[in-house]
């Protein structure tokens, strides 16, 4: 049998990659890896706003995915499969933050003003680390500022069919959702990034220069 | 004409370029109504502005990390057929001189056993001889092997049970040769997967 190279696999579709990963080949296994990263990555990277973490949760979700490979059933498609749990693994992490999200303005369970005051805090202010340039001058674009005020489900979506290109059905697949509530979310996507384009267009937020 | 402006719903339809009936009735009444007009650019470059945004690629050496973690599993069957494909010659002159003594091994083979098939007396009277001789020689072996691993008292036990014995204590050495076997592999594989 002949051996496998790395030039075969790129040609490959995903199906035969992944029937090749079942057979304990590495190259395939890195394959997917290579071909699915910018896509994921970007997905979460958008989810979370943070790009060190969206490392880790990429790959969290390689690693998941690759664990269970044996588990993958070839009547769907890999990217959907691979979508979805990139998904489910940024949404987990945001409402585990939302959960874990501790007031500035003091607790919401205060009783008086001292109390208010006493469990009050205020962060020191810190210039803006390499990485934190890097994420701003990533995400900082007009349409990428709109996608961040987005709730999660819509921006999901929106990044999946706008960006990913994703028919409603393959959405509808990917995110376990009904077709009529992804064509919801998009359509209610779509109205608000209108309005927050209209609105950072009318503030006159001026964006960050690209670097030389 | 049609004077109601465009729903919501039916920007997006055009938006995503449906087809279909119903769909050249909204076209036509977009390219005659300014608001809808209006509002039909204003969802296009949002959606052209979506189709912009780059893919961002994270840090050098994400399959390595990530390998680092997966445990790669080889089914049994694929080992075996790699471990005998490593003994098929690459090039093309070893390929066609291990395919010559294949052939040539399987004739002299074939002829051999179609000469001892056409001796049928004298194979009957060799397989008798040797049949004595073997099932002495493989009583004694097996003896000697149980009294190795078991101990003289379960010779002693098979003996007393005759056959019944003889096929019970066959039964246990071949079930430990399986597991010997199938602990091996285990220990192979999992060896596989650390490296």
């Amino acid at each position: 049998m002949k051996t496998v190279s790395v030039l075969d696999l790129a040609n490959l579709p995903d199906a035969d990659v992944v029937a090749l990963a079942k057979q304990g080949r590495e190259p395939a296994y890195r394959e997917l890896i290579r071909r699915y990263e910018r896509p994921v990555f970007s997905l979460v990277y958008r989810m979370v706003r943070d790009r060190e973490l969206a490392e880790d949760l990429t790959q969290d979700t390689f690693i998941k995915v690759l664990s269970h490979i044996d588990k993958y059933r070839s009547e769907f498609k890999f990217s959907s499969w691979l979508f979805k749990i990139s998904n489910n693994v940024a949404i987990d992490h945001l409402r585990r933050r939302q959960l874990d999200t501790v007031s500035m303005d003091g607790s919401p369970h205060a009783t008086s003003l001292d109390l208010t005051e006493a469990t009050s805090f205020e962060l020191p202010t810190q210039d803006e680390t390499p990485l934190q340039e890097l994420e701003a001058r990533e995400l900082g674009s007009e349409i990428e500022r709109a996608i961040g005020r987005l709730r999660p489900e819509y921006r999901s979506c929106i990044l999946l069919r706008h960006v990913e290109d994703k028919s409603y059905e393959e959405i509808a697949a990917t995110l376990d959702l009904p077709l009529g509530t992804v064509k919801t979310y998009i359509h209610r996507a779509r109205h608000e990034l209108r309005k927050l384009l209209e609105h950072l267009k009318e503030d006159g937020v001026v964006i960050p220069d690209e670097p030389e | 004409m049609n004077h109601r402006h465009l729903l919501p719903n039916e920007i997006d339809l055009l938006l995503d370029e449906e087809s279909g009936f119903g769909v050249q009735p909204l076209r036509a009444h977009v390219r005659g109504c300014p608001d809808c007009r209006a509002r039909m650019d204003s969802a296009e470059s949002v959606a052209a502005a979506l189709a912009q945004i780059p893919l961002i690629a994270p840090r050098y050496g994400m399959a390595d990390r990530v390998m680092s973690q997966v445990p790669i599993f080889v089914p049994w069957q694929v080992s075996a057929r790699d471990s005998l494909v490593q003994w098929i010659p690459t090039g093309r002159v070893a390929r066609l001189t291990a395919a010559a003594f294949v052939g040539v091994a399987g004739t002299v083979v074939s002829g051999l056993t179609l000469w001892i098939a056409s001796r049928g007396d004298l194979v009957a009277m060799a397989t008798g001889l040797a049949g004595e001789g073997a099932q002495v020689a493989a009583a004694d072996a097996a003896g000697d092997l149980i009294v190795a691993v078991f101990g003289p008292q379960v010779v002693t036990v098979v003996q007393q049970l005759g056959a019944l014995g003889v096929w019970l204590a066959m039964g246990g050495f071949a079930v430990a040769a399986l597991a010997t076997v199938f602990g091996l592999k285990r220990v192979a594989a999992s060896t596989r997967a650390r490296s």
